[in-house]
This record gives structure tokens, C-alpha cells and sequence, in this order.
């Protein structure tokens, strides 16, 4: 009970940086970049081993945004010139052109080679069909709701691979399934797609956004388990809860992942035990927010230790 | 017909007027770059997004807002009373804005955009329309810490909005135009919205216009046919049924439509701009009537924005000309 893990991306060291800078400049090559994202996977494999993270994640120090890698390995996406996503910091959005194919795996390699470096399970990471279009233009398909069944069938292929590859929980990532309400039974129906037949255990991460309106449909997930950000919004998730017997697994995000701060122990124990209140322990994983990657090294290494630390302390008094 | 854009444009274009707005503002915050460096590239890149709305044909300009970080951070931070806090979603987009939050009284130490509005105005012969969030947006989008109360927000910010909008009218402004994207979403209250327009549009001497994207107007758009304003903005794009409703409605207003998407990259076609307009002829007169996309272009990247600004002029051009 109270198993640890986290959400999925984790910060890219600063010789992976800028080796990718220098890789998009044509200074370096695929295979010396490779290397490199080798080695950043397996420093973060040993540390979260060494931290003693019982779900493992590979830290994704290969992908860049999370739709765009898929749109990438994808056939019928082509990439879009700079878009704005905030402040001053853009982004190539992709365009759906044609007809969405998956000429071959796109992460089962990277999941392999993860899995071989330890005996804990390695999470296969996929982003899901809903987000990867309300994320991309679609000049393709007729409807938003055509363009979303078409990728679900796509990730469905991937999703089956990692399960045949011997992944034991296969995360698909739905962060804007919040942003339209009206929306949500097409994100229920393409996620249902990927999902369908699948005895690995079955996750997805969202973000909070407009949560009144999702909430109510939140059971329908064809998933065993949500994962939501806890700590951003002070735990006041909770309230949503109180009282349903909610009958889903629950990731429970316990550190801020946008604060440079790192919660002490004594708070995230206090919380954990507020959030019993409300589920069982057994339904219960403990990890960050969300995708650790805008943190330093140093931040992300300090929330996970606080993570699992706090989850332990919890452990041992509820068996005591 | 009077063609236009609703407001902002890409600050960045790799096919055309550089990227070189990004790095600039990178050095400037880093002070590696003084005020009056990156205010020539401002300008630099305002001028040039003037000048293709010129060249495509459109009748009535923007300044593409190359300066706004997004559509109320300009005029928070410089109202007294608001501090900038995190990133917040842009109603249903993956885009980002910074919430404003209101800590004290708001107040309007002086003009805020009209140095701005000047320098675009001054870049072309043709009309520049000056742009404000409307008083129900921008109250929705920021945070409420001293008023506690909706109404005494609205309000207080319609009366700051006025002060703008009456200097950017003395500016020469020839049509102001309030942005109320939150009207599309929830059930806004239409009563305290059209109120507070009716006080942001007081004693000001040029056209002024509403305009309202993406949601859909449940029940919105009879009760903006009420608004003190001259213009009301539509957008037909986000919710088609919206067109239906519109049919419904007793129009009293001029009509600023939004037919091309500006939140898709697919390029729309004369032919079916040109059998929108004919059913928007029959709402309202030609000359009543406005085509614009549907909300700003700056969703788009710089290629599929412009041929888009080229499309809107080229439909209305071969329309006109039939």
C-alpha cells in the first residue's frame, strides 16, 4: 500500500541540454546524442532505485513536448513553425496532414531498455489520444471527434506492444481533458480505445483545470487508476471525494511540481493522512503533481526523497 | 463589408519578419538589453505586421498587440492595486496567460496604451481599431482579493477601462473595441456584463464594438443587442450553432463576424466564405457588417496566419466585386 512512483518526465541534466541544442544545430549526431540520453536514463533509473521508488519511470530524457514526440514517430502529422504558448516561450505545434499510421513502435525500445536496468517495473508513458489532438491542428480529418478516434487507434497499437513487452503499468497521459467539459465523453470514448483488453494496469494523469465540470465523469475513466495534482490547490481535491467511495485506484500528487520549494516531510505525512481520511490505503500511490521536468536536477531528486520518505513514515504507522 | 482581424498577430515569423522578438526579450530580462533596444524591435515588427495587413487589403488595421504577453497583463500591470501572479489556462486553449490579482483598489495612474496606439496609427494610412479586454473578462480572468464582490469588481474596472478608452478615442481611435471572451463560457451574468460595457463605452466619441469568441453565446446574444456599444462581435467558428442562434436573434447592432478559424491552421476557401456571406447578408446589411476570423491569429504560426489575412481580404475583395 502507498506505493511510490511519479508522474513521468523527469529534469534533463545539464550535459543532455545542451548536447540536444547542439544536436538540433547539426553539431552533434544522433547516435552521440543517444548516448547521452542513455546516460541520463540510467542515472535516473539508480537514483530513483536509490531512493527507493517502488514504480520507476525512465524520465523521458529522449521526448521534448509530449505531443509533439508522438506526432514525431507518427505518420500523417507534419510540424508547424513557432506558435506561443505563454510569455515569450513557443513551440512547433503539429499539424494533422493526412492520415494518422504508426509505421512502427515508437517507445518500446526506450521501455526495454529502461526495464533491463532494474527489477522494479518500468511505467510505460504514453500521451493520449484526446490531448494529442485538442495539441495539434488538424487540416486531416473532418471533426475534432474523427481526428481523436483515429490517433486512439494508433496509441491502442503502442499501448498493446509495451503490454506484450512485458509492462505491468501502462500510463496514458490525458492533461488536457479538462480544458473542454462538453468534450470529455469523446476523451472517455478514445481512451476506452487504448485501454480496451489491457491486463496491465491502466493509469492516466490530469491536469486540474476546470475540475467541477470533469469531476462528476472522473469514475467513467476507463483506467485503474487517476492521478491528480494534490498539492498545487492545497488538497481541496479532497472535498471532491469526501463521502463517494471513489472505486478507482488514486495517484495522488503530494509535491507542487511549479514551486521551487520543497515541502518538508511533517507536511506531506499530514497530508497523506489527511487524504486517508477519504481513501483506503490500499488505493492509494504517492507521487509529485506532475512531470518533474521544469525542476533542476537537484529539486526533482529533493521532492521525490520528501515523496518517499513521507509515504514511508505513513506505512509504518498504519502497520503499527 | 469592412474586413479586419480581432486583434492580436504572431509576434514570431521565421518566413518573414523574424524571429528575433525572442531572443531580444530573453537579453532584455536578463538587462542585457536596454528599454529602448527592445522598444525599436517592438516597433520594427509592429510596423511590419501593419504593413501585410495593408498589402493583403484588409480595410480596417490592428497593431497585432506584438507587445501584450495576452489580453489583460498590459493593462494590470500598470493599473495600481494588481500584482502579476502564475500562469493560468487561456479559457479552452493550451495557451497560457499570468492572473492578475487584485489586491487593493484598482487605479489608473494615466494612460496605458495610448503611446502605443499613436506609434500604430502613424505606420499607415488606413484605420487603426485600439483594443481593451472588456470589463466582464478581464474581472473573470484575475483574482479578487480586496472587493469580494463580482459586481463591485466589474464595475471598477469598467470605469478604469473608460478612462483608457476615452484617451485612446482623443488619440484618434476610430473604433474601440472591448474583448469579452468570457461571455462564451458558464452562465455569465448578462445584466452586470451589458451594464458594464455601458459604463466602459461613456462619453466615447468614436464607434465602439463588443466582441465575443470562442464558447458559445447560450442565451448571450439578445441581451448584448442591448449593450451601449455600436458593433457586436461574433464568432461562429468555436460553436456552430451559434450562426443558428444569430438567425434567431433581433439584430440591432452592426455585426462583426468571425468566419475563418483562427485557432486551425486549415486555410478556408473562397467559395465558402463566399456562401457565409450571403447568409450574413441577410442578417444584416453590407454596410453594417463586419468579417474578421473568428478571435486573433496569434494561435496560429506566422504562414498560416497571414494566408488566412490574405483569404479574409481576397473573399471580400471577389464578393465585392461580383
Amino acid at each position: 500500500m502507498l506505493l511510490t512512483t511519479s508522474v513521468g518526465s523527469l529534469p534533463k541534466p545539464e550535459y543532455l541540454m545542451k548536447a540536444r541544442s547542439q544536436a538540433r544545430k547539426g553539431e552533434l549526431s544522433a547516435k552521440e546524442l543517444r548516448q547521452l540520453e542513455e546516460r541520463a536514463t540510467r542515472e535516473w533509473i539508480k537514483t530513483q532505485e536509490e531512493l527507493g521508488i517502488d514504480v520507476i519511470v525512465d524520465g523521458e530524457q529522449y521526448r521534448g513536448d509530449m505531443v509533439a514526440y508522438f506526432a514525431e514517430h507518427l505518420g500523417g502529422f507534419q510540424n508547424s513553425q513557432l506558435v506561443r504558448s505563454y510569455g515569450n516561450r513557443y513551440y512547433r505545434k503539429p499539424i494533422i496532414m493526412g492520415k494518422i499510421t504508426r509505421p512502427k513502435p515508437i517507445t518500446i525500445d526506450w521501455w526495454k531498455f529502461s526495464q533491463r536496468l532494474t527489477k522494479h517495473p518500468v511505467k510505460g508513458m504514453l500521451t493520449g489520444p484526446y490531448t494529442i489532438m485538442d495539441w495539434s491542428f488538424n487540416e486531416y480529418y473532418p471533426s475534432r471527434r474523427a481526428a481523436t478516434l483515429a490517433i486512439a487507434q494508433v496509441v491502442r497499437e503502442e499501448a498493446r506492444d509495451l503490454e506484450k513487452a512485458g509492462a505491468q503499468y501502462i500510463q496514458v497521459d490525458e492533461p488536457a481533458i479538462s480544458t473542454r467539459p462538453e468534450e470529455m465523453d469523446l476523451a472517455i470514448e478514445a481512451l476506452g480505445i487504448v485501454t480496451k483488453g489491457l491486463k496491465a494496469k491502466t493509469i492516466t494523469h490530469i491536469c486540474y483545470g476546470n475540475f467541477t465540470a470533469i469531476g462528476p465523469k472522473l469514475h467513467k475513466l476507463p483506467v485503474d487508476q487517476i492521478d491528480l495534482e494534490f498539492a498545487n490547490r492545497d488538497f481541496e481535491l479532497l472535498d471532491f471525494f469526501k463521502g463517494k467511495r471513489f472505486s478507482k485506484e488514486v495517484g495522488l500528487g503530494v509535491v507542487d511540481v511549479h514551486n521551487h520549494r520543497i515541502e518538508s516531510r511533517d507536511e506531506v505525512v499530514s497530508n497523506l493522512k489527511r487524504a486517508l481520511k477519504v481513501f483506503k490505503p490500499e488505493q492509494v500511490y504517492v507521487d509529485p503533481d506532475c512531470g518533474l521536468k521544469t525542476r533542476t536536477v537537484e529539486e526533482a531528486v529533493d521532492k521525490l526523497r520528501v515523496v518517499v520518505d513521507a509515504a514511508r513514515a505513513v506505512r509504518e504507522q498504519l502497520v503499527n | 463589408m469592412i474586413t479586419t482581424l480581432v486583434g492580436n498577430y504572431p509576434k514570431v515569423a521565421e518566413d518573414t519578419y523574424s524571429t528575433k522578438l525572442i531572443g531580444s526579450i530573453s537579453k532584455w530580462q536578463r538587462q542585457e538589453m536596454t528599454d529602448a533596444q527592445l522598444e525599436d524591435i517592438l516597433r520594427e515588427i509592429t510596423r511590419a505586421v501593419i504593413q501585410e495587413q495593408e498589402q493583403a487589403g484588409l480595410d480596417l488595421l490592428t497593431d497585432g498587440q506584438i507587445r501584450w504577453e495576452d489580453l489583460v497583463t498590459p493593462m494590470a500591470k500598470r493599473i495600481e492595486g494588481f500584482e502579476i501572479n502564475g500562469l493560468s489556462r487561456w479559457f479552452d486553449n493550451n495557451v497560457y496567460y499570468r492572473r492578475p490579482v487584485l489586491h487593493k483598489k484598482p487605479v489608473r495612474k494615466g494612460p496605458i496604451l495610448v503611446d502605443e496606439y499613436r506609434f500604430a496609427a502613424g505606420c499607415t494610412k488606413k484605420p487603426v481599431k485600439a483594443v481593451l479586454p472588456g470589463p466582464t473578462t478581464f474581472a473573470t480572468v484575475s483574482e479578487d482579493r480586496h472587493f469580494k464582490s463580482e459586481r463591485r469588481l466589474i464595475l471598477a474596472l469598467a470605469e478604469i477601462i473608460n478612462a483608457e478608452a476615452l484617451a485612446l478615442a482623443e488619440a484618434g481611435a476610430p473604433l474601440i473595441q472591448f474583448d469579452e471572451p468570457a461571455l462564451g463560457f458558464g452562465k455569465p451574468n448578462m445584466a452586470l456584463a451589458v451594464e458594464a460595457l455601458g459604463i466602459a463605452t461613456k462619453g466615447v466619441k468614436s464607434k465602439t464594438a463588443v466582441y465575443t469568441y470562442f464558447g458559445s453565446l447560450n442565451g448571450a446574444l439578445s441581451p448584448l443587442m442591448k449593450a451601449k456599444v455600436d458593433v457586436v462581435g461574433i464568432d461562429i467558428v468555436s460553436e456552430p450553432k451559434t450562426l443558428g442562434a444569430l438567425k434567431r436573434t433581433k439584430i440591432t447592432k452592426e455585426l462583426a463576424v468571425g468566419c475563418l478559424d483562427g485557432r486551425n491552421t486549415k486555410l478556408e476557401s473562397v467559395g465558402e466564405l463566399h456562401a457565409l456571406f450571403n447568409v450574413l447578408k441577410k442578417l444584416v446589411p453590407a454596410d453594417r457588417l463586419y468579417i474578421n476570423p473568428n478571435c486573433g491569429l496569434e494561435f496560429l504560426p506566422h504562414p498560416q496566419a497571414h494566408a488566412k489575412v490574405r483569404r479574409l481580404a481576397e473573399a471580400a475583395r471577389t464578393y465585392r466585386g461580383r
